[in-house]
């Protein structure tokens, strides 16, 4: 007996990106199933932005294709756009409007209805304590504040599958819960999210699928049980990414 | 410490002195020695009046002055070769910190060259007598004391103002009055010619030596007379100044190392969704106006050309000629357009939202086309109606009808055309510095605006000047409705095809800069070097020969000559005042040849702009095939991998 294997939520196929000599991004294949709650991680610099910056349409690739639920995001970019919400990482923001309005606006640009607009926005920010900052610009929020509204514009029209970048980086330990509580419900009621990170402890207690990136590829995905095979994700990952313990010779002056 | 860091800044120096930036140094250190010589010629020469060089050599040196305070604020920066930011963190008291670092302001290459203009004083005291010339050498370094000083203190605090709504309103009445001074200059031209005949009007005389720019002259005069309070008096007085300047500059040091500035008002009152409504082409003009009304430089940008539009029109009343007035608000509307041609450019990464956004390309452009006309337009209309009833020049009224529609539709269409084409990347606002000195325009950009802006008025002004009155406000009209339509729908075709392109251009310029403000880029300081930083780097021509950029700005400078002031004002003149007619050279021929000179005048100009243009794009490739060639011959790279590595992280 079959099932048929349902569409995944995002797939990468063979995509590339290069920044002059520099390989950013090399042939990398990636699936997120549907419903799933899937973590990338990698260490810096290893293409984790560059990547999902092309899987969302953001930053055009040199080669390869990306779908989300089947849909080509270089071929039918509206239809694609339709099904995500984005928290890209390092971005700017409409700097000069609160938040409320940051949210207004593009509630309204995306065509939905005001009162649900007004309606959303508000739930939003007070789930994120955003509205106590009611008449603070985006451009004198802080690095958290900055990341929650960010959050919050890709929520408000209610995405089947999320894209973070780094969602959870410079957001303080309260906000942090609140944030992993959204997220998991949002996956419990059917959505899917895709996460990078490089905070381990933090991936394996909210994913339920990984993958690892380095050096502009992929080499390992798949349940995150499959993925750590035994071990914890930590040493996993460092064996995969190959990295350098610190010998006891260096730095001795350092304390002395 | 002083020791330290003049040590410090001389080893900069140094170290810049290679290639490209010592052609630089150097071609700035010879332009000013040649602008010094010129001075101690005015003191020397033969004038036909007694006591003539005493009064030009005291209007030079207010120039000087003038140069020295407001030039940083025009150019840019001012001498930020060591800045104090880097030594913050050192245990120095901030006031002890200001004092060295003023030490350090007198080495440099202005300083010397500023301080031979002023051996002037000597030159000119020499013939009142000795006593007088004695009396000179003192105050010729009193003279450059002040100047220094008191330049780093005017910078700093407009630098602090220019966080504030009213520093960004006297920021813009000083840069766009001295701006459209140039180009009116010669309206001052028979005044000029009486002065050096007849000598200066006493009122004039009086006002060169009131400011203290001509206190050196006084206590030279004085101590010729043997007026020795007198001769005292003044140069105690730049001294006493000078330690003013110097309180004031290092209590705005502290100021400057403790403080971050926000560059614009809080939203005031609640601003609940209740009030935001509309589909999507509203929701952007919402969120411009917002923005406009809470971004100080899109303000200041407003206030500028609102004031250029006035004193380039206003200012030939002085010598009688009224025939500018109608049209403050035509040159209004062709400013706000020109420096509002970099919307995306302004705004940075943000366009990713507009690129995640179904269908928000179109609604996006379309709604910067009419919140700029909601700001704009309105008051182009009032500045064009009301000088006109004021100053009877009813004439005026077909040629309004015709070029009022037709620029402010044209300027429409062509700001969002040229913002989506041309976009120029800035930091991205919540990364810059609150000091809009340090963001200043791109003027290649605001050039190539000002052409196309006034390109779009073409057939309405070809109307009005060869067909009937009445038919140019139909074409005025009927131009900019369509250029609004047309180009705005290019646009918006081109962002929705190109909108992750231009998201790409944003992010790569952002983190390159803000790699620049994070550590101690020297190289990048010392080009500012001598107070003038002309934006090379932005402009993207930094390494081009300086044979080639040399062009490049005579080319822009010189252009506006037989354009502006030979060809488009002698056409709109009548015939009169033989003295100021004697200016133009379409009025120097016979009559017959009259409009073929204003042609030719006009096509030269515009042919130079085209040179421009063209060395330009030649300088661009120059510069990035000299960026490459450096980079294949440099063993180790520091700067490239980490702008791609912030770009994957």
């Amino acid at each position: 007996m079959t099932t048929p294997t349902p569409t995944p939520a995002l797939r990468l196929i063979g995509l590339s990106k290069a920044f002059g000599d520099k390989r950013a991004v090399d042939h990398v294949d990636l699936e997120v199933p549907g419903g799933s709650f899937f973590g990338l991680v990698g260490p810096n610099g290893a293409g984790k932005t560059t990547s999902l910056s092309m899987a969302v349409g953001l930053l055009r690739p040199d080669s390869g294709r990306a779908e989300i639920f089947g849909v080509d995001v270089w071929a039918d970019p509206v239809r694609a756009k339709e099904l995500i919400g984005v928290l890209p990482d390092g971005l700017g923001m409409p700097e000069r409007l609160t938040g409320r309005e940051v949210l207004s606006y593009l509630g309204l640009l995306r065509g939905m209805e005001p009162e649900a607009v007004a309606k959303r926005s508000q739930e939003l920010l007070e789930v994120l304590e955003l509205d106590r900052a009611d008449s603070t610009l985006v451009l004198e929020y802080s690095t958290g504040m900055r990341k929650k509204i960010g959050l919050a514009t890709a929520l408000l029209h209610a995405p089947k599958l999320l894209v973070l970048d780094e969602p959870l980086e410079a957001v303080d330990p309260v906000s942090a819960a609140t944030i992993k509580v959204i997220l998991q419900r949002f996956v419990a009621a059917g959505g899917s999210v895709v996460f990078s990170s490089h905070v381990m402890p933090v991936v394996e207690q909210l994913c339920d699928h990984v993958a690892v990136v380095t050096g502009g590829r992929v080499v390992a995905s798949g349940p995150l049980d499959e993925v750590r095979g035994g071990s914890s994700l930590e040493n996993r990952f460092v064996d995969l990414v190959g990295g350098q313990p610190v010998s006891a010779g260096e730095l001795s002056w350092l304390a002395s | 410490m002083v020791g330290i860091l003049i040590r410090m800044k001389l080893a900069v120096l140094r170290h810049s002195m290679t290639g490209q930036r010592a052609a630089d140094m150097i071609g700035g250190g010879v332009l000013g020695l040649v602008l010094a010589g010129g001075t101690i010629w005015l003191a020397l020469h033969d004038w036909p009046v007694d006591g003539l060089p005493l009064d030009l050599v005291g209007a030079a040196f207010a120039i000087w002055t003038i140069g020295w305070l407001f030039g940083p604020v025009l150019f840019g920066g001012g001498d930020e070769t060591l800045r104090p930011e880097h030594l913050a963190l050192l245990p120095i008291p901030p006031r002890r910190l200001a004092t060295g670092l003023l030490a350090v302001a007198f080495v440099g290459v202005a300083p010397v060259v500023s301080l031979v203009a002023f051996t002037a004083l000597i030159v000119v005291a020499l013939p009142v007598g000795g006593a007088a010339a004695l009396v000179a050498v003192p105050v010729v370094f009193l003279q450059l004391l002040f100047v220094v000083l008191a330049s780093r203190f005017v910078t700093a605090a407009l630098s602090t103002l220019m966080r504030a709504k009213i520093g960004a309103i006297l920021a813009a009445v000083i840069s766009g009055g001295i701006l459209a001074l140039t180009h009116t200059g010669w309206v001052l031209k028979p005044t000029i010619q009486y002065a050096l005949t007849a000598g200066f009007p006493e009122n004039l005389a009086d006002w060169v030596r009131r400011l203290p720019s001509g206190w050196g002259i006084v206590a030279v005069e004085a101590a010729g007379r043997g007026d020795w309070l007198l001769a005292l008096a003044a140069p105690a007085g730049l001294a006493v100044l000078s330690v003013l300047a110097m309180l004031g500059w290092s209590a705005l040091l502290v100021r400057r190392l403790s403080h971050r500035g926000a560059s614009g008002r809080p939203a005031r009152g609640r601003t609940a969704a209740q009030q935001i409504r509309g589909g999507g082409v509203r929701a952007v003009i919402g969120r411009e106006l917002r923005t406009a009304s809470r971004d100080l430089m899109r303000f200041h940008y407003l206030v500028f050309s609102l004031v250029y539009a006035l004193a380039f029109c206003l200012l030939p009343l002085l010598v009688d000629l009224p025939i500018f007035v109608p049209f403050i608000g035509v040159a209004f509307g062709i400013w706000a357009a020109a420096i509002s041609a970099n919307l995306y450019g302004e705004d940075g990464t943000v366009i990713w939202q507009t690129v995640l956004t179904p269908g928000a390309a179109r609604k996006d452009v379309r709604g910067r086309q009419l919140a700029w006309l909601l700001l704009t337009a309105p008051a182009v209309v009032v500045l064009s109606v009301v000088p006109t009833l004021l100053s009877g020049q009813t004439w005026a009224w077909p040629w309004l009808a015709a070029l009022v529609p037709a620029l402010i539709g044209g300027g429409a269409g062509v700001i969002v055309l040229i913002s989506v084409l041309r976009p120029v990347p800035m930091t991205d606002p919540h990364k810059r510095s609150g000091n809009l000195l340090e963001n200043g325009t791109d003027f290649t950009q605001v050039l190539l605006m000002l052409v196309l802006v006034a390109a779009t008025a073409a057939p309405a002004y070809l109307t009005v000047r060869y067909g009937p009155d009445w038919a140019g406000a139909g074409v005025g009209l009927v131009t900019g409705i369509l250029l609004a339509w047309l180009l705005g729908d290019l646009a918006a075709k081109h962002l929705e095809a190109t909108g992750p392109d231009l998201l790409a251009t944003m992010r790569a310029s952002t983190s390159r800069k803000s790699n620049l403000s994070g550590d101690v880029d020297w190289d990048q300081i010392t080009a500012s070097l001598g107070g003038v930083d002309l934006g090379e780097s932005r402009l993207g021509i930094d390494r081009a020969s300086p044979a080639r950029r040399a062009v490049i700005y005579v080319c822009f400078t010189v252009c506006w000559v037989p354009l502006v002031a030979q060809g488009v004002v002698p056409a709109f003149l009548k015939y009169g005042d033989p003295d100021r007619d004697s200016w133009f050279v379409a009025r120097l021929v016979p009559e017959a040849l009259h409009w073929p000179v204003v042609g030719v005048m006009v096509a030269l100009g515009l042919g130079l702009i085209a040179v421009g243009f063209y060395q330009l794009r030649v300088a661009r490739a120059e510069s990035r095939q000299a960026a490459v060639d450096q980079v294949g011959r440099a063993p180790v790279l520091t700067r490239q991998p980490e702008k791609v590595d912030e770009l994957n992280h």
